[in-house]
């Protein structure tokens, strides 16, 4: 997993999957990398080819945790099919921005 | 009456519905395709039905017995290919077709639903699905006696429940022993076969859920086929093996470790990465299990 943080926008990208066994890392990386600048999250799922409801469960916390950040966005950036229709699944796509670059 | 039926051969456009047993007794409203032929025929005054399985005979077999069922002598023949309308009657038809169905009921190849000028069954999974929903307001048939049509667009079997504050929405089909609990809102356009279960505050619209698939509460399955634990986009032909089953899991009793649900059996067996998935559902013990061994202990 790769995190940059460029100025307001926190890019993560390089995510090969998203699971019981990854999401404590990810919400650590995430967590120590959020800043008070921080106003837009995108999470690039291109290579993201599994997830389950422990990566579920980290998106939504990182959700609730930026959540009441004033003109805050957060952005999930390609999503590969499956994983789309696992968010639509969950009905998490409603809340998050879900982008195609 | 003599008719022949042929069966159809798996397709590449639709294989998840064949992958655990031949197209022809895929689920289609409480009963398999073949089935629905069968009874159809029989309706028109067939008394004697060939079928020509170009896949799965003994499976189609199985599936339809020996026609008494249906008041009909039924064999099934296997076939290594699958002939045509034109290339059945010349291989099995006599050139005195007394006492044969009249044209074109004679040779049925079975690629709708029986009376529908619908969509094929088997060209897309969008085709399959389209191909149901616009067959509803046919399957109720008088030997069906266990589904009504309790509002405009709505059947419900009469061993199905429902709770009270559920929501159904026209036109939508709930099968035998289906559950439907409270909150749920099933509709337009859903289909829940036999023994599933939509959890509550579950919304299923635009879908078809297989039999024994348990939906589970607040998931949202949208523009899919549902089936055990695996999802199909129908747009997009996506497909998706869902790995938690209070999501959607299979509930019906696996008759060997790999066969938990239908669709995801060939998953673990083609697709390594997917493979380990497949293995935690199978062994997921099934509702009962727990009963079953506090009975032997």
């Amino acid at each position: 997993m790769k995190i940059e943080s460029n100025g307001e926008c926190l890019c993560i990208s390089e995510i090969q999957e998203l699971t019981a066994v990854t999401s404590a890392s990810f919400r650590d990386g995430v967590g120590y990398a959020l800043n008070e600048s921080t106003s837009v999250i995108e999470i690039d799922l291109s290579q993201t080819r599994f997830m389950d409801s422990s990566g579920l469960g980290a998106l939504f916390a990182l959700y609730r945790a930026t959540a009441k950040r004033d003109a805050f966005v957060m952005r999930l950036l390609n999503p590969v099919p499956e994983i789309e229709q696992l968010l639509e699944l969950t009905q998490m796509q409603q809340l998050f921005e879900i982008v195609r670059r | 009456m003599k008719a022949l039926l042929i069966c159809p051969m798996e397709r590449p456009s639709v294989p998840r519905l064949a992958e655990a047993g031949p197209l022809a007794t895929a689920p289609i409203l409480g009963d398999c395709a073949v089935c629905h032929w069968i009874e159809h025929l029989a309706a028109l005054g067939a008394r004697q039905i060939e079928i020509i399985a170009p896949d799965g005979a003994s499976q189609v077999r199985e599936a339809v017995g020996d026609g008494a069922r249906w008041g009909v002598r039924v064999s099934v023949t296997a076939s290594s290919i699958e002939p045509t309308r034109e290339e059945a009657v010349d291989q099995y038809q006599p050139e005195v077709k007394a006492g044969w169905l009249p044209a074109p009921h004679d040779v049925v190849v079975m690629s709708h639903l029986p009376g529908s000028s619908g969509p094929p069954l088997f060209e897309s999974y969008a085709s399959w699905f389209a191909a149901i929903l616009a067959w509803m307001p046919l399957a109720l048939t008088p030997a069906r006696i266990r589904v009504e049509q309790v509002r405009p667009g709505i059947w419900v079997s009469s061993r199905a429940r429902v709770s009270p504050t559920a929501k159904l929405i026209a036109p939508c089909w709930i099968g035998d022993q289906v559950s439907v609990v409270a909150g749920a809102v099933v509709g337009p356009d859903a289909i829940l076969e036999d023994r599933s279960v939509a959890d509550g505050t579950a919304r299923i619209t635009r879908s078809w859920v297989g039999p024994d698939t348990f939906v589970g509460p607040m998931t949202c399955v949208a523009n899919s086929l549902a089936w055990g634990s695996t999802l199909i986009d129908w747009r997009t032909d996506s497909l998706l093996h869902v790995p938690d089953p209070f999501l959607l899991s299979s509930l019906a009793r696996p008759t060997s470790a790999a066969t938990t649900d239908r669709f995801g059996r060939a998953l673990a067996t083609r697709r390594p990465a997917e493979a380990k998935h497949g293995l935690i559902t199978a062994m997921r013990v099934p509702l009962g299990s727990t009963a079953d061994l506090k009975l032997h202990a």
